[in-house]
């Protein structure tokens, strides 16, 4: 055995190899990312003043269908706040979000139990809860740039497109947007470890993502819907309109902390499975 | 199913300390579903040994080698790896491991080298210029994309990620498998030379004639239960040889009846030739000493005795009847 033990060892690791790996591997896919969150912002912003000076366009939208306008969120879309809600942040940039979000949590887990790569990964000096918070932490910083992306694009343009959006505001909603994209990250984590299979995960962060939007329109319909609110995070995130009245802090620690517990709960249900069966 | 010792060897080890035995796996069983994959298996891999276990696809070998590597947990039984429970050990004894998936499914994006670069940060330490050595002897180019490399090549990239860290055990599941033969001998004088530096290989293959060459000691799986545990001296003791011989001066029948009463000869036919001499075509198992005596008597024209067929001879062992209630397991 001495030779085994006797060999001289000139070894550079790098830090982190688990959580450096992610984005070694998809820096690609999150500057993609990125370039169409700022192609969305960069098409619907600079619209608001011609939209709000063209006479009769506050016409065309009460000629609207009540419902249809509370399903999109249109009945603030006469101010700039109003506006960057209901097509950047409560739409499109929601949209976005969630699909990154969803196909990054299923592909972390169950996308790589599928496909077989985790085994190979798990054979070496790691343990599951590592591999499964390294990739979690790894998806949350990607959520953060994007988000931090947006908020710096609604900055850049709050002037010229005359949105007058306060930035304590801009920064509050920054924030409840990355708050409810990691939720469904998580969800979709917790979704992949639990099954194995990417498609798992899928339903999981969309089933977060589309029930949380479909339960805000629905409650938004009429009171005696109102109930299903407290079931949406999109609701939770965008109800009360955080980009003119202000966001609520303790929303921003709730999804944080639910999106953590969801983690947690990914983690372990990985810790509990044979892998690749 | 009990571990069948014929090696009078393997008596001694099991008698000794443990801190001897690099693979101790006790009464192992896994259930997947209505499925038995392991009804039982025990055995123990000496340190600094070659161990294969051979079997059709199915029989149990895959399932084993991810229960070594906490990768699956067995249903009941147990599995020591180097002295340490595997049952959700920690990465402490994952790194002194090397692994070779059976199915190895390897990103695609990037180059072999900063793949291995990456397996190397959650492994063993590698000794630098290690990956390079190992990658130039089997002919590997690293900086190609992976998704570029043939299914040979992938598996030489699985080969040097298993040995790049010089672990005190290797589990290979199939090594050879997409390995020309020329690569398949390289791979053998690796595994010889790992052995000789004190590192354990544990080795899967469906055909013997993969590892007959590298394994001291040889398994044979079926439907999740250890048939028998031999050396591979001891299975070509008991292997099948292909023989033919033509005598003069002797009828077929005679003939027949003479080799029908040495133990071991089989299958006999014997036939006239157009010479008017007696042609025997028969296999010959166990002892050859017996048969030569025999054979010595007669006036032989021509002698034909075949190397021993150890893939026949497994082949046999598989095909021998299934214990009723032992469904087939998957691997």
């Amino acid at each position: 055995m001495t030779a085994l033990e006797d060999r001289a060892l000139n070894v550079r690791r790098a830090p982190l190899p688990l959580f450096g790996k992610v984005f070694t591997d998809s820096w690609r896919g999150l500057l993609g990312w990125a370039l169409g969150l700022a192609a969305a912002a960069f098409l619907y912003l600079p619209l608001y003043p011609s939209m709000i000076g063209a006479a009769g366009i506050q016409d065309v939208i009460d000629n609207l269908p009540p419902e249809l306008i509370k399903t999109l969120n249109y009945d603030q879309i006469g101010t700039g706040a109003g506006y960057a809600q209901a097509t950047l942040f409560g739409l499109l940039g929601f949209l976005l979000l969630s699909i990154a979000a969803t196909s990054w949590g299923a592909a972390a887990l169950g996308g790589d139990e599928e496909s077989g790569r985790l085994e190979l990964t798990l054979a070496h000096g790691v343990t599951r809860v590592q591999v499964a918070a390294a990739r979690f932490f790894a998806i949350m910083v990607k959520i953060l740039a994007l988000s931090a992306l947006l908020f710096l694009l609604v900055l850049l343009l709050n002037e010229p497109s005359q949105l007058q959006i306060e930035v304590g505001n801009l920064l509050g909603t920054s924030l409840l947007f990355f708050g409810v994209s990691l939720l469904t990250a998580s969800a979709s984590l917790l979704g992949g470890a639990w099954s194995g299979r990417r498609i798992g995960g899928i339903a999981a962060g969309a089933g977060v993502a589309v029930i949380g939007y479909v339960f805000n329109a629905l409650g938004n319909q009429s009171a005696s819907l109102e109930w299903l609110h407290n079931l949406s995070p999109y609701y939770w995130a965008f109800g009360n309109n955080p980009l003119s009245s202000g966001a609520n802090a303790t929303t921003i620690v709730v999804f944080f902390g639910l999106s953590l517990l969801l983690a947690a709960a990914a983690a372990l249900a990985l810790r509990q499975r044979d892998i690749g069966v | 199913m009990s571990h069948v010792a014929l090696d009078p060897s393997t008596d001694v080890r099991a008698a000794g300390t443990r801190s001897n035995v690099a693979i101790d796996v006790i009464d192992l069983v896994k259930q997947f579903g209505h499925n038995r994959a392991l009804d039982g298996v025990t055995f123990q891999v000496p340190r600094g040994s070659v161990f294969g276990v051979i079997g059709p696809n199915g029989a149990g070998k895959t399932t084993i080698m991810r229960a070594l590597l906490d990768i699956i947990r067995p249903t009941s039984g147990q599995a020591m790896v180097l002295g340490t429970p595997t049952r959700n050990a920690g990465p402490d004894l994952r790194r002194r491991i090397g692994y070779l998936p059976g199915e190895l499914i390897l990103e695609g994006r990037t180059s072999g080298r900063r793949l291995l670069a990456h397996y190397a940060d959650i492994s063993g330490p590698v000794e630098a210029g290690h990956v390079n050595e190992l990658a130039e002897r089997l002919g590997l180019d690293l900086d190609r994309p992976v998704r570029k490399l043939s299914k040979g090549n992938k598996q030489k990239l699985g080969i040097v990620q298993a040995f790049m860290h010089q672990p005190e055990l290797l589990v290979l599941d199939e090594p050879t498998s997409g390995l020309d033969p020329l690569m398949q001998q390289e791979f053998l004088k690796m595994v010889r030379e790992a052995q000789a530096r004190g590192q354990t290989i544990f080795l899967s293959s469906h055909v013997i004639s993969e590892i007959q060459q590298a394994a001291d000691e040889v398994a044979i799986l079926r439907d999740g239960r250890i048939v028998t545990i031999n050396t591979v001296d001891e299975l070509r003791t008991t292997a099948i040889r292909h023989l033919r011989l033509v005598a003069t001066g002797i009828r077929p029948t005679d003939l027949a009846a003479v080799l029908g009463a040495l133990e071991g000869v089989t299958t006999i036919e014997c036939t006239l030739t157009p010479a008017g001499d007696a042609e025997a075509v028969a296999t010959l198992s166990g002892e050859i000493a017996p048969f030569v005596q025999v054979i010595s008597t007669l006036q032989l024209k021509d002698l034909m005795l075949e190397e021993p067929d150890l893939e026949e001879s497994v082949l046999k062992l598989y095909s021998a009847p299934t214990p009723p209630n032992t469904a087939a397991a998957t691997t």
